[in-house]
């Protein structure tokens, strides 16, 4: 859906300026770049139609600045501004990467991609939640941990790959390996973050109420921390995307960075590599659309969504 | 039924009392309200006798036992609605949570909630969510999980401290009408003299560091009225005492 929706408005800029484009491809399109946000609309209920409109305009205007840079790039090709053989118009990466997905040839490595990803995620989540809440609510480990963790944290994840290719070889394991340990750190430390910033009235008022203590862990503080919580995860899915592609490129697990290099070494086939490239960003930028969509649903009560659910 | 005696807090060893030698009783259905300046040390007074962190020396009884930790028979009301309600949770979440850590089932925790919502006049807005609606209602939700909490006691930490006047009048009415149809005993933390006055039987002014300097009798009529009660020439004395007190050298501690 996405390759025939983005290609159409690219020739049309061609031939109009971007700014004539923009009314027509406004009215063309509720579906791409709103998934995430229409979710939220469905709570609305009465919807307002100035408000509609105004959400329409919103989304027109951001449109028509995708298609005014692709617009732009092209001309700068075409005039030939850029060198040809090194950037490609992009009247010829979309096609490219439409017959990825035509031919089927897209899954394949997207899927790899996909699968270190959510491995990676999984096991860093799963060691880190729970010892982020330790952490964040016992005084002692917080105090001891706290320099360690200041100090672990900003070891770039990528130093460790030859380490990580010594020790599981160059497959999927590295590959998960790597993005644990890259997506372990900002998951904990907003899981600490969360639990150790739980509001003291809060505390107080479930304490008064006789909670115990394990009730007041999971009915009081780990709601108030899922908003530090979910940004954790969705700095870690960034991160995820970008070890994984990383990994893929300089040690050669399969996946989309493989299908890049690939691509590269093909030598005539430049358009190919970018239109890697775009699935690439198409996939970090759905990856961040379904989390968004997941947290604004979740978290339909925290401040920074309650303006939409409303 | 409460009875404090020589209750004191200091909270760094050897460093100043925040609340020194505090000494009071109140009995059954009694309304009684505490006023004292900012900084008298009605924070740390009330943090004791909710059971929330312990004195430093005296003793808290309630009905006869010593409040070591959060009593079941008492309810407390944060001056801080805003913080002291669960923002993911409905209203009538809210009202209910606590019920079942005090044994209540399922339906009788529903009736419970059903009822204090009615009582506070929010019985139609339990599916809202807090934040949906104006301070007035929040704190109204407060005061209506306090109430299915079923306490003989309720505890306020000014309460009414930040809404409007109107809004005020009307919680102050409210809180004396639940007062008397569900026949608990208040203690009611304020700095507003009027408001002290206005709603309680007996006053208590607090002197820093928080001990009892003067008990007021507030010598009213039962009934009590925001336009008429107000107006009787008693209610000004009575506020005038109550000023004096609050204003008075102090002479009973060193």
């Amino acid at each position: 859906m996405q390759p025939s929706a983005v290609p159409a408005p690219v020739h049309r800029g061609e031939v109009s300026t971007p700014a004539a484009g923009s009314p027509r491809t406004a009215g063309a399109g509720p579906t791409p770049v709103a998934g995430p946000r229409g979710s939220a609309g469905r709570n609305d209920g009465p919807k307002e139609p100035g408000r509609a409109r105004a959400r329409l305009y919103r989304f027109g205007l951001g449109l028509a600045g995708v298609v005014g840079v692709i617009a732009l790039l092209e001309l700068v090709v075409r005039l030939g501004l850029l060198p040809e053989a090194w950037f490609p118009p992009p009247s010829e990466i979309f096609p490219a990467f439409a017959r990825l997905v035509v031919s089927g040839e897209l899954f394949g490595p997207v899927g790899q991609t996909l699968q270190g990803w959510v491995l990676g995620i999984l096991a860093a989540a799963a060691v880190a939640l729970p010892l982020g809440i330790a952490i964040g609510s016992i005084e002692l480990a917080h105090r001891l941990t706290r320099f360690m963790l200041e100090f672990l944290r900003p070891i770039p994840p990528v130093a460790l790959i030859p380490a990580a290719v010594l020790i599981f070889g160059s497959n999927l394991d590295m590959k998960v390996f790597l993005i644990a340990f890259g997506t372990f750190w900002p998951i904990l430390l907003q899981t600490v973050y969360g639990i150790h910033d739980t509001d003291p009235t809060l505390r107080d008022t479930a304490r008064s109420y006789g909670l115990p203590r394990r009730a007041r862990l999971v009915r009081i503080v780990l709601p108030s921390a899922l908003p530090y919580i979910a940004t954790g995860l969705r700095i870690a899915s960034a991160i995820g995307l970008i070890l994984a592609i990383t990994a893929e490129l300089v040690v050669g697990t399969p996946g989309i960075g493989v299908s890049i290099t690939d691509a590269q070494s093909a030598g005539d086939a430049q358009d190919v590599m970018y239109a890697w490239i775009l699935a690439a960003g198409l996939l970090g930028f759905l990856l961040n659309g379904s989390l968004q969509a997941v947290e604004r649903r979740v978290l339909h009560w925290h401040t920074s969504f309650r303006g939409e659910a409303r | 039924m409460l009875v404090v005696s020589d209750l004191s807090k200091t909270y760094a060893p050897g460093g100043e009392p925040a609340m020194a030698g505090l000494d009071f009783t109140v009995g059954e259905r009694e309304f009684v309200c505490i006023v004292g300046s900012s900084g008298c040390g009605k924070t740390t007074m009330l943090r004791c006798l909710s059971g929330l962190i312990p004195p430093t020396e005296g003793s808290i009884e309630l009905e006869g036992r010593a409040v070591q930790g959060p009593p079941e028979d008492m309810a407390y009301v944060f001056q801080d609605y805003s913080r002291s309600l669960l923002p993911w949770q409905t209203v009538a979440g809210n009202v209910s949570f606590p019920l079942k850590y005090k044994g209540l089932s399922k339906a009788e925790a529903a009736a419970a909630t059903e009822e204090a919502l009615a009582a506070v006049g929010l019985a139609d807005r339990g599916r809202s969510y807090p934040w949906q609606l104006s301070g007035g209602m929040q704190q109204r939700v407060a005061i209506a999980r306090a109430l299915a909490y079923k306490p003989r006691i309720l505890l306020m930490d000014e309460p009414f401290a930040s809404v409007d006047a109107q809004t005020r009048a009307e919680l102050e009415d409210l809180l004396l009408d639940i007062w008397r149809r569900f026949e608990i005993t208040v203690l009611f933390v304020t700095h507003d003299i009027d408001e002290a006055v206005y709603l309680s039987q007996r006053v208590l002014v607090l002197h820093k560091p928080a001990h009892v300097f003067e008990a007021i009798d507030v010598d009213l009529p039962a009934e009590r009225d925001q336009m008429d009660t107000k107006k009787l020439p008693r209610f000004g004395e009575l506020r005038s005492r109550v000023l004096a007190s609050l204003r008075a050298p102090d002479t009973t501690s060193a």
